[in-house]
C-alpha cells in the first residue's frame, strides 16, 4: 500500500513535469543553445499566475496559456535581438550568454517581488481524490492534466502545422531548411518564444501547487536538464517520458534513500546517463 | 618601446592599485558610535533580513529621537551600517572583516541566523569586538570559547524541554514521535534537542529524517512519515517550509495527536496561508508581541514597543523583529552602564547582564547564550496565538488533536 | 624567457610587495581576492581555453579541495600539510571525473562539469559526520600574529597559488602537452588521426586545473575558517572564472589576470554604490560581454574604443 502511495505521488506530478522540460528540449534541440534562463521564466510565469489570481481571481490552471502568452510576447523579441548574435558559436558563449541573462532577470524578479515565497491559497481547498485508501491531491492533479494537454497541443503543432515543420526542418539541417525557403532566423525566434510559452505555462502550473519566489529558479532548470537527459533530447515523447520516470525516481528515491538524498539521486542519473547514454532514454543518437 | 607583456603587467598592477587605493578611501571619520550590521537583504533569506532591519530601524528612530546614546555627560549620535550579505555566509564573514576594519564600527551586530553567526563571530573574536547575535541558539554557535559573543536567543533546548513536559503531561498516551528536520544548523540542531527531550520522557522516535534545504516537494518524506503512525510529529525549518509541509500533511490525511512547527506558525503570514490547517498546532519561540514585561529602555515595555512598532510598520512584531529592536537596547544599557564606548568596559557590562527589556529579562551565561528567560510555548486556537506555557503568563489551554 | 617578460613580471612583483606591505586590511582582502579569482581562472583557462572544453567544474574542485582541507585540518593536520594534499585529492578526483566525462563533447560535458558540483554539495551535505553537513564546518584558527598577520600571510597565500596557475600555464604553454592540447582544441578528430592521444592529453590538463582550483580552495577555507556547502559549490564559482577569461582573451596566458582584476574592481564598483541589485548589473555585464566583446577587452578596438587600451592587451589566440 506505501509502495502504491508512492508511486502514485511520483506519477501525480509526471505530466507537470513534462511541462516544465518541455519548453527547453525544444530551444536545446532546435537552437542547439541551453537556456539557462529556463528556470527564471517558469518562475516569471508562475508570479502572472499568483498577481492573476490575487487580483482577479483567475485559477491559475486556467491562466496558463496566457502566461504562456505573455512569455511567448517578451521572448521572441528576446531572441531577435539579443541571442541571435551568437547562435551558431561555441557552448561556451551562448551558455554564459544565458547565464548573464538569467542573472539579470532573476535580479529584477527579486528587486520587483522580494525573495519572500507567494502561495496561492484557495478558497475553498480544493481537496484530494480518494482512490481506495490511495491520495491524491487535486491540484496535483489538474496541473499534471493541463500539462499533459499543453504538451499534447505542442507536439500537435510541431507535427500538423507549417510552422512546425519548419522548426523540424531547421532542427534537422539548418542550411538544407533555409535553400527550402524557409527563414532560419525567424523559425528560431519563434522557437524560443514557443519554449519560452511553455515555461510560462508550466509556471502558472506549478504556482497552483507550490510556494514561488525567484531563489527556486535554479531548482527548475535543474529538472528540465535531468528529464531532458533522461527522456532523449528533441522528442515530445522523450520528454514525457522523462517527466514521468523523473517523479518516479524522485518518490522512491525519497523512500530508499531518504528525503535529503532524493536530489542528489536525480543529479547522478544525470551524469550516468551522460556518460552512457546520453541520448537518453528515447533520444536520437549523436544530437549534439 | 615597452613590449606588449611589459605593458600588460604595468596595466594590470596600475589597474588595480589605483582602483584598490580609490576603493580605500572610504571609511568616514565623525564623533558617533558606529555599529555594523550585515543582513540578508537579498537572497533565499531576504525575508528574515528585512524583518531583522525593521527591528534595527525602529530602535534607531527612538534613539533619534532622544539625541542619541547616553555616554556619561555626552550623548553620541548612532550610526548604523547596513551591508548586504546575499544570505552568503562567506559573504557575511568578508562584510563583518570589511565592516570592522574599513568602516572601523565599535561593535557589530550578527548576520541572522545560527551558521552566518557562528562564521561570523570568529572575525569578531579575532579582532576583540563585541558582538550581539540577534537570532542565533543554538549551542554549537556558542561552542568556541569565544568571549565576544553574546546571544539574544536562549538554547534550542529551552524550546523542546517545555514542550514535551506539555505534551506528556496533558496527553500521556502519546508514545511514537516523529521528527522531521531541515538540513541546516538551527533546524537540525533543534530537531536533535527535540530527540533528546522525547527519548529522556521514554517516547518512542519511530521517524527522524532531514530534508534538503531548498526542498519544494515533501510528499514522499511525509508519506513515510504517516506509516511510521506517529503520536507527535515536529517538524523543523523556516516559515517557506512549514507552510508547504503543513499543506502536504493535510493532502496526504496525516493525522496526529500533536503537532510542533517550529519556526514559523508564530508569525501572522503562517497562520493565513495555512488557515484552518493552523488549528492546533504548537510552536515556541522568543518573543510574541502578548507577552507584557516592563523594561529599563528606551521603550518602556512590551506594549509600548509594539504599540510603536505597529505605528511605523503597520504590523505586529513577530520575534525576528523584535530581536532586531532587543540587540539594539541591550547594547545602549550596557553603553550607558559603561559610562563608555570603549570595546573592553561594554563588553564587561555586557558579562555582567541583569538587562531589563522589552523583549525579556536578559542575562548571558558563561558561553555567551542568555539563560535568564523561558521561551513560552504557544498553540494557534482558532485563527489566533494562545501561550500555553509556562502557566503564569499563559492565555489559554494546551488542546490536542490537529486541524483538517 | 625573453629579459622583457622578466621585467614585465617583475613590475607585477614590485606592485604585489607594494601591496602587502603598505596597504591597509581592507584592501588587502580585496588583493587576496583577486589573487584567489586569478588562479582559479588560469585554472579554468588550462581546460577551457587551451583545450577548448567548457568547463563548469570549478566550483567541484574548488568546494572539494575546501573541504578535504577542512577535514583534514580538524583532524589534527597542518595546514602546510593539508593544503598540498587537498590540491593532489581533487587532482585525483579530477583525473576519474576526466576519464569519465570527458568524451563528452559541446553541451553536454558543459552540462556533466555543471552537475558534479551540485552532486559533491548534497553528497557533502549528507555526510555530517565528517563534513557537518549543512551545519558547515569550522576550521582552526592558525595562529599568525593578530589580524594584520592574518591578512598579510592570506594575502601572500592566494598570491603563491595566483603564481603558481601563471607558472603551471606557462608551463603548459611551452611543452608537448600545450601544443597538442591547441590540436585538440582546433580539431579533435584530426588530432587524433595524426597521433596525439586526445584522452591522456585531456585528462592530464583536467588534473592539473583540478588541483589548482583544489588547492585555492584549500587556501580559502582556512582564510574564512567557515564553510558550507551552499558556498563552497556555488555556481559562480565556475561562471565567474569563464567571464572572467572572456574579459581578459581566453586562451592567453596572461588574460586571467587581467579578467580577474577588471571583473573584480567593477564588482566593488557595482557593490559598493548599488546595495540593492548589484548581481543583476553583473548580469547585464556578462550579456554585454558576450554580445560586444566576445573576444575580451581587444574588442574594445573594433569600436574606436579606447583603441591604444586595445593594443595593451594580450592576444595570441583566435577570437571565438
Amino acid at each position: 500500500m506505501l509502495y502504491l502511495q508512492v508511486l502514485l505521488n511520483g506519477l501525480a506530478l509526471g505530466g507537470l513535469y513534462a511541462c516544465i522540460a518541455a519548453g527547453f528540449s525544444l530551444v536545446w534541440g532546435v537552437l542547439n543553445v541551453i537556456n539557462i534562463m529556463h528556470g527564471s521564466l517558469i518562475v516569471l510565469g508562475a508570479y502572472l499566475a499568483f498577481f492573476a489570481h490575487q487580483v482577479f481571481g483567475i485559477n491559475p490552471f486556467l491562466f496558463a496559456p496566457v502566461a504562456g502568452l505573455v512569455l511567448f510576447a517578451i521572448a521572441y523579441p528576446l531572441q531577435k535581438l539579443v541571442i541571435n548574435p551568437v547562435m551558431g558559436r561555441p557552448v561556451l558563449i551562448t551558455l554564459t550568454l544565458t547565464f548573464g541573462l538569467n542573472l539579470f532577470l532573476d535580479n529584477l524578479m527579486l528587486k520587483f517581488f522580494q525573495a519572500d515565497f507567494r502561495k496561492i491559497t484557495f478558497d475553498p481547498p480544493l481537496g484530494v481524490f480518494n482512490l481506495g485508501g490511495l491520495l491524491v491531491p487535486v491540484d496535483r492533479v489538474m496541473a499534471t492534466a493541463t500539462g499533459l494537454a499543453l504538451v499534447g497541443a505542442l507536439w500537435l503543432l510541431l507535427r500538423n502545422t507549417q510552422l512546425g515543420r519548419a522548426i523540424i526542418a531547421v532542427r534537422m539541417d539548418s542550411q538544407a531548411a533555409a535553400l527550402m525557403g524557409i527563414d532560419v532566423t525567424r523559425t528560431y525566434a519563434l522557437a524560443f518564444a514557443l519554449g519560452a510559452f511553455m515555461a510560462g505555462a508550466a509556471g502558472a502550473l506549478l504556482s497552483g501547487i507550490f510556494p514561488i519566489s525567484p531563489v527556486t529558479s535554479s531548482v527548475y532548470l535543474g529538472k528540465a536538464f535531468v528529464i531532458c537527459v533522461l527522456g532523449g533530447l528533441g522528442s515530445i515523447p522523450g520528454v514525457l517520458v522523462g517527466g514521468f520516470a523523473l517523479g518516479i525516481i524522485e518518490s522512491f528515491g525519497t523512500l530508499v534513500l531518504g528525503p535529503e538524498l532524493a536530489l542528489t539521486l536525480a543529479f547522478l542519473l544525470l551524469i550516468a546517463l551522460l556518460m552512457f547514454r546520453p541520448s537518453g532514454l528515447l533520444g536520437r543518437r549523436g544530437f549534439q | 618601446m615597452f613590449s606588449s607583456r611589459i605593458r600588460r603587467a604595468f596595466l594590470a598592477s596600475a589597474f588595480s592599485i589605483a582602483s584598490l587605493t580609490f576603493a580605500g578611501a572610504y571609511a568616514a571619520d565623525t564623533q558617533a558610535l558606529r555599529i555594523g550590521a550585515p543582513l540578508p537583504l537579498t537572497g533565499a533569506l531576504a525575508p528574515e533580513g528585512t524583518k531583522l532591519r525593521q527591528g534595527y530601524d525602529l530602535w534607531l528612530d527612538l534613539v533619534k529621537e532622544q539625541g542619541g546614546i547616553k555616554v556619561g555627560d555626552k550623548t553620541l549620535p548612532v550610526e548604523m551600517r547596513y551591508y548586504d550579505y546575499q544570505s552568503s555566509t562567506p559573504k557575511a564573514v568578508q562584510l563583518a572583516e570589511k565592516l570592522i576594519t574599513d568602516d572601523k564600527v565599535d561593535f557589530l551586530f550578527s548576520p541572522f541566523g545560527s551558521g552566518a553567526a557562528k562564521a561570523a563571530s570568529t572575525v569578531a573574536e579575532k579582532n576583540g569586538v563585541p558582538m550581539l547575535a540577534s537570532s542565533a541558539s543554538s549551542a554549537e554557535v556558542f561552542d568556541q570559547g569565544y568571549k565576544n559573543l553574546f546571544g539574544l536567543y536562549t538554547d534550542n533546548s529551552t524550546l523542546s524541554e517545555p514542550i514535551a513536559d506539555l505534551v506528556t503531561g496533558k496527553i500521556p498516551e502519546v508514545k511514537r514521535v516523529a521528527i522531521l528536520a531541515r538540513n541546516d544548523l538551527y533546524p537540525l540542531s533543534l530537531a536533535h534537542e527535540f530527540e533528546k527531550s522525547a527519548t529522556k520522557r521514554n517516547l518512542d522516535v519511530v521517524y527522524f529524517e532531514r530534508y534538503a534545504i531548498g526542498t519544494l516537494d515533501h510528499a514522499a518524506a511525509l508519506t513515510q512519515l504517516a506509516a511510521t503512525r506517529p503520536d507527535w510529529i515536529v517538524i523543523t525549518g523556516y516559515i517557506n517550509d512549514l507552510i508547504l509541509v503543513r499543506k502536504q500533511l493535510a493532502d496526504l490525511r496525516v493525522d496526529s495527536r500533536v503537532l510542533t512547527m517550529i519556526n514559523g506558525p508564530a508569525y501572522d503570514e503562517w497562520i493565513s496561508a495555512a488557515g484552518k490547517l493552523s488549528e492546533n498546532v504548537t510552536t515556541a519561540s522568543w518573543f510574541h508581541p502578548i507577552l507584557s514585561y516592563q523594561s529599563d529602555d528606551v521603550f518602556g515595555s512590551t506594549a509600548r514597543f509594539v504599540e510603536l512598532f505597529h505605528k511605523k510598520y503597520g504590523s505586529y512584531p513577530d520575534f525576528t523583529q523584535a530581536s532586531g529592536a532587543a540587540v539594539g537596547v541591550i547594547l545602549q544599557q550596557a553603553i550607558e552602564r559603561a559610562a563608555s564606548t570603549d570595546r573592553d568596559a561594554v563588553r564587561a557590562e555586557l558579562k555582567k547582564g541583569g538587562f531589563k527589556t522589552f523583549f525579556a529579562p536578559v542575562s548571558f551565561g558563561s558561553n555567551g547564550m542568555a539563560d535568564s528567560y523561558v521561551p513560552p510555548v504557544y498553540q494557534i486556537q482558532d485563527g489566533k496565538v494562545q501561550v500555553v506555557y509556562p502557566a503564569d503568563i499563559a492565555t489559554s489551554d494546551f488542546r490536542s488533536g490537529i486541524g483538517h | 624567457m625573453s629579459g622583457r617578460v622578466v621585467i614585465g613580471l617583475l613590475a607585477a612583483a614590485a606592485a604585489a610587495l607594494a601591496l602587502g606591505l603598505a596597504a591597509d586590511n581592507y584592501v588587502l582582502r580585496l588583493a587576496t581576492t583577486v589573487g584567489m579569482y586569478a588562479a582559479l581562472t588560469w585554472s579554468w583557462n588550462l581546460i577551457g581555453g587551451y583545450a577548448g572544453y567548457p568547463s563548469f567544474a570549478t566550483a567541484a574542485f574548488f568546494g572539494l579541495g575546501a573541504y578535504a582541507a577542512g577535514v583534514l585540518q580538524t583532524s589534527g593536520l597542518p595546514f602546510g600539510l593539508a593544503w598540498p594534499l587537498a590540491g593532489l585529492t581533487v587532482a585525483v578526483f579530477a583525473g576519474l571525473l576526466g576519464g569519465a566525462i570527458l568524451h563528452l563533447r559541446g553541451h553536454y560535458f558543459a552540462i556533466a562539469s555543471l552537475v558534479v558540483a551540485d552532486v559533491l554539495r548534497e553528497v557533502t551535505n549528507v555526510w555530517t559526520g565528517v563534513t557537518g553537513g549543512g551545519m558547515g564546518l569550522s576550521l582552526p584558527l592558525l595562529s599568525l600574529g593578530g589580524v594584520n598577520g592574518q591578512a598579510r600571510f592570506y594575502f601572500t597565500a592566494m598570491l603563491m597559488m595566483a603564481a603558481l596557475g601563471l607558472g603551471i600555464s606557462w608551463l603548459v604553454e611551452r611543452s608537448r602537452l600545450g601544443v597538442a592540447l591547441r590540436c585538440i582544441e582546433q580539431n579533435e578528430d584530426a588530432a587524433q588521426v595524426i597521433g596525439v592521444d586526445t584522452r591522456a592529453c585531456k585528462v592530464a590538463v583536467f588534473m592539473l586545473s583540478g588541483m589548482l582550483a583544489g588547492a585555492t580552495g584549500a587556501v580559502y577555507a582556512s582564510w574564512v575558517t567557515y564553510i558550507d556547502p551552499t558556498d563552497v559549490y556555488d555556481v559562480l564559482l565556475s561562471v565567474k572564472p569563464i567571464v572572467m577569461a572572456l574579459i581578459g582573451g581566453v586562451g592567453t596566458l596572461m588574460g586571467p589576470l587581467v579578467g580577474a582584476v577588471v571583473f573584480l574592481g567593477l564588482e566593488e564598483l557595482f557593490w559598493r554604490n548599488v546595495l540593492e541589485f548589484h548581481a543583476g548589473l553583473l548580469g547585464l555585464l556578462v550579456v554585454a560581454l558576450v554580445l560586444f566583446l566576445p573576444g575580451g577587452l581587444r574588442d574594445m578596438g573594433r569600436y574606436g574604443l579606447l583603441r591604444r587600451l586595445g593594443r595593451f592587451l594580450p592576444w595570441s589566440r583566435k577570437i571565438l
